[in-house]
């Protein structure tokens, strides 16, 4: 299929077809936004949410001052903590307290643990609903 | 599961089974007014359990299930049963509802034409869903709105209007002692009061209506309208749904006709009486 | 490098004032794009390469700036955004 030809806007004595202007624009500044699922809504409304540390899956791993997960007995790293952390002492540990039941190394640990969730991970999806503004 | 609570809200019929008889009492007493599921056959299924078999008796503590769960939720103690009940209920929507856009929204209905006021938890919008319903607004729900993929309708959901700290204090002013549930205190987002939807409410929630305006509400602000783009609204209203992206194409559908058929505002408003105000300016 | 958009079915394409909101049916997902993003994507239902896009887009539009890197970044979001595959 060929393209019509179109007039130049420039020297012609006929009326032109002005073509529409459109910009490439900025290298840095994207074209494309894609829609991400909003499921941490649905979570702040669940008030009360818990964080597994580590999640069920790594249950009896340790947790290391990074918050990264490691083979149970390593040195320098925490045993688990007996149970999951209620959304609310997550949020005040967040917010500069301490979990409850831990010391001041082992909280770092798992505060670091909780910051390095991803979707698909257990916890993931409350510790998102924290971070939401108004509860 | 000794004991057992049916109800329909709107299009959506419950069954709630319980390991206590307060919450199922609570529950009754409550929606007493409301239908039952039709011909008996409820959508949903929840059960208020206790997490272990000793917790039913020792600091008794409820523990949700259903066929919607997020594993992460923790159990409530068994005096915020009630709220238990509510949460459970409407996890099972906002995963499980399909027949409708799901927004987390209020809506109030007034000749026909719908409110819907979008916000998450906390903006103000089952507040001033009340509110209006005092005006001569009739509520649909102050929590979901649903939008029918087919025809754009707003559909009801009237659940029991969860009020929260000031705002109870705020509608126990306009709003009989009759139709309040009991004081759950100290729950993890504060103190909870339930407000019984009104008799107009209730009778009509199968009555649907045409949306007129969505507005995008924030609570504690100097008083302010401006209009949304619809390209914005869509955005938000895709953050503010919980089945947007189980619908796909259906869901996409939908949402663009709702926002390019309808005009939407975000106002600003520092209290109920400014509220009301700005809206009576927006609506003709 | 051939860039190539999806078959026209496969799209549903509705403008929302400055932006146009784009369902890609295959993945199921949402995007919304501004101005060159669907005039790309419509343009590509033909596979092209880069240098052909560009005489393309300037034939049919009065392109003020004829950036092959600002290209190159519009097309990397796309092939991103899984909306045209590179190949």
């Amino acid at each position: 299929m060929s393209e019509p030809e179109r007039p130049d806007t420039s020297a012609d004595d006929r009326a032109p077809t002005r073509r529409r202007a459109l910009m490439l624009g900025a290298v840095t500044a994207s074209a494309v936004v894609s829609i991400r699922p909003a499921l941490a809504q649905t979570a702040g409304s669940v008030l009360a949410c818990e964080i597994p540390v580590p999640d069920a899956g790594r249950a009896g791993s340790y947790i290391a001052d990074d918050g990264s997960v490691v083979p149970a007995g390593t040195q320098g790293a925490y045993p688990a903590p007996g149970r999951p952390f209620k959304g609310q002492e997550v949020k005040q540990a967040l917010a500069g307290g301490q979990l409850p039941g831990t010391t001041w190394e082992s909280n770092r640990a798992y505060v670091n643990y909780i910051r390095r969730l991803q979707r698909g991970q257990g916890g993931f999806t409350c510790f998102a609903s924290l971070q939401m503004p108004r509860g | 599961m000794r004991h057992r609570f049916d109800v329909r809200i709107g299009p959506a019929g419950f069954r709630v089974g319980s390991d206590w008889r307060a919450p199922v009492e609570q529950l009754a007493a409550l929606y007493s007014d409301y239908p039952k599921p039709e011909n008996g056959v409820p959508d949903f299924t929840v059960r208020l359990t206790a997490p272990r078999p000793w917790r039913r008796w020792l600091r008794p503590s409820v523990a949700i299930a259903g066929d919607y769960m997020l594993p992460e939720a923790a159990p409530l103690p068994l005096r915020h049963g009630l709220l238990a009940a509510e949460m459970a209920m409407n996890l099972q929507m906002a995963l499980g509802w399909r027949r409708h856009l799901l927004l987390h929204a209020s809506a109030v209905e007034k000749d026909g034409r719908a409110l819907v006021m979008s916000g998450e938890s906390g903006a103000g919008k089952s507040t001033l869903a009340a509110l209006l319903a005092t005006r001569g607004w009739r509520l649909m729900g102050d929590e979901f709105a649903l939008v029918h993929p087919r025809t754009g309708d707003v559909h009801a959901f009237p659940r029991l209007v969860s009020l929260k700290n000031e705002s109870v204090a705020a509608m126990a002013a306009e709003v009989g002692e009759a139709r309040w549930g009991p004081l759950l205190a100290g729950t993890p987002k504060g103190d909870i009061r339930h407000l019984v939807p009104g008799p107009a409410a209730i009778a009509a929630m199968d009555t649907p209506a045409r949306p007129m305006l969505l507005v995008f509400p924030r609570f504690g602000f100097a008083p302010a309208v401006r209009t949304v783009p619809p390209s914005e609204a869509f955005v938000r209203l895709t953050q503010a749904s919980t089945n947007y992206t189980a619908l796909a194409e259906d869901g996409f559908k939908a949402l663009h006709r709702l926002v390019a058929e309808v005009p939407s505002v975000a106002i600003d408003y520092p209290d109920g009486a400014a509220a009301l105000a700005l809206i009576d300016e927006l609506v003709p | 490098m051939i860039y190539r958009a999806p078959p026209p079915s496969a799209l549903l394409v509705e403008p929302l004032d400055a932006f146009t909101a784009v369902f890609h049916r295959p993945s199921g997902i949402t995007h919304l794009l501004v101005p060159p993003a669907p005039q790309i994507l419509a343009v590509l239902t033909e596979g092209l390469t880069r240098e052909a896009l560009m005489q393309r887009l300037a034939a049919e539009y009065d392109l003020a700036d004829a950036d092959p890197v600002a290209l190159a970044a519009r097309l990397e979001e796309l092939v991103d955004a899984g909306l045209i595959r590179a190949e």
